[in-house]
């Protein structure tokens, strides 16, 4: 993960000192992203005035690969740092928006089938990952942060649930660690397998927003793939990460039970304060769009505000992904992970070939 | 504390947490392109 930066003290009282720390990285971020779109549009632009037929290589790609370049071939400045942290915050804004492409009716039949398959991959992948750790004597602390992290959605739940069920930094560091190189992986992996399998845009979209962890990863993961399964991996995705305040509850119940985390006092503000609020605006702006508040050209307009969102997203994916930090967390979490997460993608895959069969997705 | 939890840390000094921040954001930009400030974002 990245090194720590010391925030100045007087940022405590002085928003503005807050968020001026988090331009330059966003500048970076802004930088990367347009690299990669220029890319795109000049590899396309050679393509075409020299008559060759290459296959399109997405600016998500792009992106990735430049951020990825430059994180692991020089250190990347500590001014730098904290604005490269808010690709999350772009992530979850471009998800609110992207809600513009889906009417209420679309979200109703893919989540609906999403949710179905949801609870079968949080199952699975809970009883998979804590048999693992079991079997490869893991901290039973870590075990439950690896079974969180790749059953709900990633990072997000695993820093949720540490604070819920007193885990050690340690044990958090390895599970993020762990739920992020395996992301990266999956980001290679899975449009490999998605075209080897001819699967059609929804099923894929479907797939990565169940089986890749972290929401940038499974984001990206879609949109490698095209853009119609990117706007259905993130749809996936998003009922995925509305479960995590019911799972972190369940294992903060199960540690408090054995005397080793705090007691739940309000069970209904714990999960309040766990719910991802983001799914309520990506459902705001669907109802929106879906009662025609918003004509065709500003639907238009509103889902190019969220590519653009995306696109300091996937930058920030590349840039905070570094294999040498990642590496010094040791192989034991990265087995468990992989085999874990090897496991659970197949599982996933067969749920929806099931779907796609039945429900002709 | 990693630089994830130091953005989410962040926006919670600011009074509200990260994914409220988005929410806000994005309602914003909507409201933005719905009066006509935004009239036209190019990808």
């Amino acid at each position: 993960m990245a090194a720590s930066t010391a925030l100045p003290s007087q940022e405590a009282h002085n928003p503005f000192a807050s968020i001026i720390q988090f331009v330059p990285g966003v500048l970076l971020l802004t930088v990367v992203g347009l690299g990669g779109k220029f890319i795109e549009q000049s590899v396309n632009g050679y393509a075409k005035a020299h008559h060759l037929v290459i296959p399109n290589i997405e600016y998500v790609l792009w992106a990735i690969a430049i951020g990825l370049l430059i994180a692991n071939a020089v250190t990347i400045p500590k001014i730098f740092l904290p604005g490269i942290a808010t690709y999350e915050f772009w992530l979850k804004t471009g998800i609110v928006l992207l809600g513009a492409r889906f009417v209420v009716g679309d979200v109703l039949k893919l989540g609906g089938i999403s949710i179905g398959l949801v609870a079968l991959e949080i199952s699975g992948s809970l009883i998979l990952m804590t048999f693992l750790g079991r079997l490869f004597k893991l901290k039973p602390k870590l075990t439950s942060l690896l079974a969180i992290g790749s059953a709900v959605c990633g990072v997000s739940a695993i820093i949720a649930a540490q604070g819920a069920i007193d885990a050690d930094d340690e044990d958090s560091s390895f599970a993020i660690a762990a739920i992020l190189t395996l992301g990266a992986i999956a980001l290679v992996a899975f449009p490999l397998i998605g075209h080897a399998l001819h699967m059609g845009n929804n099923a894929y979209g479907l797939w990565s927003g169940l089986a890749v962890d972290n929401t940038a990863e499974a984001t990206a993961a879609g949109a490698l793939y095209s853009d119609a399964a990117g706007k259905v991996a993130v749809l996936a995705k998003t009922t995925r990460n509305a479960t995590i305040g019911f799972v972190v509850l369940g294992y903060a119940i199960y540690w408090a039970g054995r005397g080793q985390a705090e007691r739940v006092q309000n069970k209904a503000a714990f999960l309040w304060n766990k719910f991802p609020k983001f799914v309520l605006g990506f459902l705001v702006i669907s109802l929106l769009v879906s009662v025609h508040v918003f004509s065709n050209e500003q639907v238009g307009a509103l889902a190019n505000l969220s590519r653009w969102a995306f696109l300091l997203t996937f930058a920030g994916v590349g840039l905070r992904t570094n294999f040498r930090e990642m590496a010094k967390q040791g192989a034991r979490p990265f087995i468990v992970g992989a085999l874990g997460e090897i496991l659970i993608a197949g599982l996933t895959l067969g749920l929806v070939v099931g779907a796609d069969a039945i429900w002709k997705l | 504390m990693s630089e994830e939890n130091k953005a989410a840390v962040a926006a919670t000094r600011l009074g509200l947490s990260l994914d409220v921040w988005a929410v806000i954001t994005a309602l914003l930009l909507a409201l933005l392109i719905r009066v006509g400030v935004l009239k036209h974002v190019p990808w």
